[in-house]
């Protein structure tokens, strides 16, 4: 029976090569998107889960309350972890971790340096390879990893530096010129879904910080994590932690300072902690992509629910026949289902070629590496054995209950007519719905990509183009040579200007300390520092509106401040400021000499913060040059030679803060293209479940159009009549969408505290194009119709 | 076999009855070769689909093999088209999908017969029509009479006890119509299958034994046809 069923259902879809073809097309396209984006977020969940202990492990993170903010680290104090595995009686292991980056150097047996090369470090405590179960090659952590200046290899790196991992044990590598480490261990390279990309691990005992006892300090780079004992509930901590917390934190500072135990799936994924790999994805947008993906697999299906009610009549004989032969409606609806889901499976097959030319450009987008491979990753077979049956059924279930429930009597005397198969009503609502889903994609893809051109283009309040910024490194040696470094730059030809900062005027790297203006007491906000030198304004074409900009000094002498930070401390004319003293932090106190306009000093979701600018050779990371724009290459070339030669041992590095900039909006470039590519995708499956839909009623009215037109209506009346029931629906549709749509691109939009006014025009454009797409549909099939012969139509009966 | 009581079909349309069939009490014996006639609109269709069980009477009792009808669940009236009711449409109603033989399996199939007993069966019927070298064809290759040959062959091969036919040759022409003609005979005669048709054409009566002549709802004639 099911072999019969299977071969009638492939007779039955080639006959109906056409209907069958849009089907697959639209089916196949909105698999392939689903296909995609499982594989997406499959392995943004799969981030950190290769672990044995997954369930138990955690991270420690920080955060400070203030009146009206909070700030958030995923960092800890330093004295933290030793003082938490001495105070937490629930815990396995506590085991600190330190990410820094230096100068690797190698010498041959005769003293001359073969390799040298900038890299990522991690100085770690041993006990934190009992809380992740990396698989090591050679050595054994608890042993080789506790006495200071040992170090420890992943696989390529080892190949990387001695050729062999084979040989890499035994050997010693020079790090940032100072420290010489023996390699004690190799250990399997850490996959490319780890929020602790390890390559280099240094022994944590020879780590070296000022703020080792200091809990009022803390980093994003010294992470704690911590291994729950068997049978314990996180929540069992709370009590220990705040007695932990009142024990520490004796000094008062103006942020009340807490701790989160956040499980190591969520490192991944809350990015106001960030983690080592420098990449989260939220679960706000794992859920949004999701969410997508269903809305295009139910335009897909409501193309196909469709197409197949409306050709149940031409199905209706058959029926009739099967019912007096003696089948059950049951067996006529496995047949039905048989169709159905023989179709999906050809489009399964062709959502798999789009899926396998398009992951490319997927893993590109998001610069993930993705792959798709069924052997590999049998979730992916399971997930398309589940999309197959879902859309079969979803799809093919109420156009099998409507043909299956066809009266004999009728159906054998042609009797059904598409007013009483059923479904009429329901094919509207369906329409209605269809393009409801894609007007709110035009209007959000419009919206997105509106305020991304707002973003690009609003004016930052400095001057960002042609600027380049490479690092300078900061130990006390090589900052005697600053001044000749920046004197051999400005010499070049086409440099400009030349400034050392700590970072450039809008950055991601924030520093913020108390302060108090004019009197003792400390100002209830933090103040945004920023080490800069006399060049600064200069370089980055920084306005002020009142005072001076800072005088040549090695030391903080005086102070220049923003407007934002004068509004905050209510002082209404910005000369009122000039000559008042600030104390900032530890006791630095100096006189406000100018006052520099507003600039946006990080990215625009966020608002101005108020800003101080000081003089402080010993916080200077960054050399930013400001170029003539024509010869930026000739310049970049003579800025690296003159830098190797000033630090021979160090590796040169830069970036243009034009592309520090666009970095933050790497999240809205993302969500842009994505946008743009699936409300293509949707209007495309609209278009072409449109197309059919259209095609069907055409020829069910043939006959109705061939009287019409023999009693002389015209062409273009014809054609207007078959459009207009359609251009109503996606007019009822528009008035669906819209509040839809409004309420998700408000919500989107708050997020940023610069963003463009919500007009009329996104949504009065999406009515336009969904308007287009229609008429151009209907029109071309609906014209086709009108054009035949009506004998050809009358002839028959 | 067939025993109908009273049998009344009427369609209200604000609150005017109108008729289709009135009065209708007869019975139909095994082994008879019923024809039913009358002008256009009489309710001979009507007839055969009550008969058939695609419409129920508003009014009167139909039974069936010594069962109500009109009680039967929907269960038992698809066992009923499995076993004992072979229907023969004017239009021939083949699935435009299947091949000839494949037409003919279709009601073995809903029966749960066997493969073997089935491709034996289909076989037996292929070769008895004389359709054997068409048996891969689609319906849509062969002509009307063809055509209709399949659609009895379909009929027959579930071994029913009664074939009801609507104007089984209305769309074909005479000499076609004559073979389908003896055909139905020969079945009657020599397998005993009880014949139901409905026919416009007095010839086409003459094949039979008994002729049912309906007007406007209402048997005028219950002739037996005396062979000659």
């Amino acid at each position: 029976m099911f072999k019969l069923n299977l071969k009638i259902a492939l007779r039955s879809l080639w006959k109906n090569k056409g209907y069958t073809l849009i089907n697959i097309a639209g089916l196949s396209i909105g698999m392939a998107s689903c296909i995609l984006i499982f594989i997406f977020i499959r392995y943004q969940l799969s981030y950190d889960q290769q672990f044995a202990r997954k369930d138990r492990i955690y991270r420690v993170v920080s955060s400070w309350k203030y009146s009206g903010s909070e700030e958030f680290s995923g960092g800890v104090p330093l004295p933290l972890a030793p003082a938490m595995r001495n105070d937490f009686a629930m815990l396995d292991e506590v085991a600190a971790i330190q990410r820094g980056r230096g100068v690797i150097t190698i010498k041959d047996p005769s003293g001359n340096v073969r390799i040298k090369t900038d890299e990522r470090t991690f100085y770690v405590e041993p006990q934190f390879f009992k809380i992740f179960d990396y698989r090591w090659l050679q050595g054994d952590p608890q042993k080789d990893l506790v006495a200071p200046n040992s170090v420890a290899l992943c696989e390529d790196m080892a190949v990387k530096l001695f050729g062999d991992w084979h040989k890499a044990v035994g050997q010693t590598i020079n790090y940032n010129n100072k420290t010489d480490l023996k390699v004690t261990g190799v250990f399997a390279n850490v996959p490319e879904n780890s929020s602790n990309p390890i390559q280099i691990a240094i022994a944590y005992s020879g780590y070296v910080n000022r703020n080792m006892k200091s809990w009022g300090s803390v980093s994003d780079a010294s992470e704690c994590y911590i291994l729950l004992k068997e049978g314990r509930n996180i929540a069992d901590l709370e009590g220990p932690k705040n007695a932990f917390i009142k024990k520490y934190y004796v000094e008062k500072g103006v942020g009340k300072e807490g701790h989160l135990f956040q499980p190591l799936a969520e490192v991944h994924r809350d990015d106001r902690y960030g983690n080592s790999s420098n990449n989260t994805t939220g679960m706000k947008e794992i859920w949004g992509l999701g969410i997508i993906g269903v809305f295009l697999m139910l335009t897909a299906c409501i193309n196909f629910i469709n197409l197949a009610t409306a050709q149940a009549v031409s199905r209706s004989k058959e029926v009739g026949v099967r019912k007096v032969m003696g089948s059950r409606r049951k067996q006529l609806m496995v047949q039905f289902l048989t169709e159905t889901i023989t179709l999906t499976i050809f489009a399964l097959i062709v959502a798999c070629a789009i899926t396998e030319a398009a992951l490319p450009g997927l893993a590109g987008l998001f610069r993930e590496k993705l792959s798709f491979s069924l052997v590999q990753q049998p979730e992916i077979l399971g997930f398309m054995g589940c999309m197959v049956l879902f859309v079969g059924f979803l799809a093919g279930f109420y156009p099998a209950m409507v043909m299956s429930g066809f009266s004999p009597a009728l159906a054998i005397k042609n009797k059904v007519n598409v007013g009483n198969s059923g479904g009429a009503a329901l094919r509207k609502v369906l329409v209605v719905a269809q393009f409801a889903i894609t007007i709110i994609l035009i209007t959000g893809t419009l919206v997105v990509l509106k305020q991304m051109k707002f973003m690009r283009e609003k004016p930052l309040g400095f001057n960002s183009s042609a600027v380049a910024m490479p690092y300078v490194p900061g130990d006390s040696l090589n900052r005697l040579k600053y001044d000749i470094l920046k004197t051999r730059i400005e010499n070049i030809p086409g440099v400009l200007s030349a400034s050392f900062c700590a970072s450039g005027p809008s950055s991601g790297d924030n520093t913020l300390t108390n302060f108090s203006y004019g009197g003792t007491k400390d100002a209830d906000f933090q103040v945004n520092v920023k080490p800069a030198d006399l060049d600064y304004f200069k370089t980055f074409g920084l306005q002020l509106v009142a005072g001076r900009a800072l005088s040549k000094s090695d030391t903080i002498k005086e102070y220049v401040v923003n407007e934002t930070l004068l509004r905050k401390l209510n002082v209404v004319h910005p000369e009122e400021a000039i000559g008042k003293m600030i104390t900032v932090g530890d006791g630095h106190k100096a006189a406000i000499v100018g006052v520099v306009k507003d600039f946006n000093n990080m990215n625009l979701r966020e608002a101005i913060s108020p800003i101080l600018i000081y003089s402080s050779k010993n916080n200077i990371g960054t050399l930013a040059i400001k170029m003539d724009s024509h010869q930026i290459p000739s310049v970049m070339k003579a800025v690296e030679a003159i830098w190797n030669s000033t630090f021979p041992n160090n590796v040169y590095r830069s970036t243009f803060m034009e592309e520090d900039i666009e970095r933050y909006y790497e999240n809205e470039r993302v969500m842009g293209t994505l946008f743009k590519v699936f409300a293509s995708v949707i209007i495309f499956i609209a278009f072409i479940g449109l197309f059919g839909l259209i095609s069907f009623v055409a020829t069910q009215r043939t006959k109705e159009m061939a009287i019409r037109k023999v009693l002389g209506a015209s062409t273009f009346e014809l054609v207007r009549m078959l459009n207009i029931s359609f251009v109503l629906m996606v007019l009822i549709a528009n008035l669906v969408a819209w509040p839809v749509a409004y309420i998700f691109i408000s919500k989107w939009l708050s997020r940023y505290t610069y963003r463009i006014e919500l007009s009329i025009w996104p949504f009065a454009a999406a009515m336009a194009i969904s308007m287009l797409v229609t008429l151009l549909t209907v029109s071309l099939r609906s014209y086709r119709a009108a054009k035949t012969n009506p004998i050809d139509a009358l002839k028959y009966e | 076999m067939i025993t109908l009581q009273n049998i009344e079909k009427y369609y209200a349309t604000k609150g005017l009855k109108s008729y289709i069939l009135r009065h209708v009490s007869t019975t139909i014996q095994q082994g008879e070769f019923v024809s039913i006639m009358g002008p256009s609109g009489a309710g001979k269709s009507t007839l055969l689909n009550i008969l058939g069980m695609l419409e129920e009477p508003t009014y009167g009792t139909y039974e069936f093999m010594g069962e109500d009808i009109t009680s039967l669940s929907e269960r038992k009236k698809i066992e009923l088209y499995r076993n004992h009711i072979g229907f023969v449409f004017q239009a021939y109603h083949l699935i435009d999908e299947m091949t000839v033989a494949e037409n003919i399996e279709a009601p073995l199939l809903y029966k749960k017969i066997a493969g073997a007993e089935r491709k034996s069966r289909v076989a037996d019927m292929l070769d008895r029509f004389n359709i054997v070298g068409k048996k891969d064809l689609f319906p849509n290759q062969l002509s009307g009479g063809q055509q209709q040959l399949v659609g009895i062959a379909r009929a027959l091969a579930a071994q029913p006890s009664i074939i009801l036919a609507d104007e089984p040759t209305g769309n074909l022409q005479s000499a076609q119509a004559l073979q389908i003609m003896e055909l139905f005979k020969k079945l009657n005669e020599e397998e005993n299958i009880t014949i139901i048709q409905v026919t416009h054409s007095e010839v086409n009566a003459g094949y039979g034994s008994r002729i049912l002549h309906l007007l406007d709802g209402v048997i005028k004639e219950d002739l037996n046809v005396v062979n000659l």
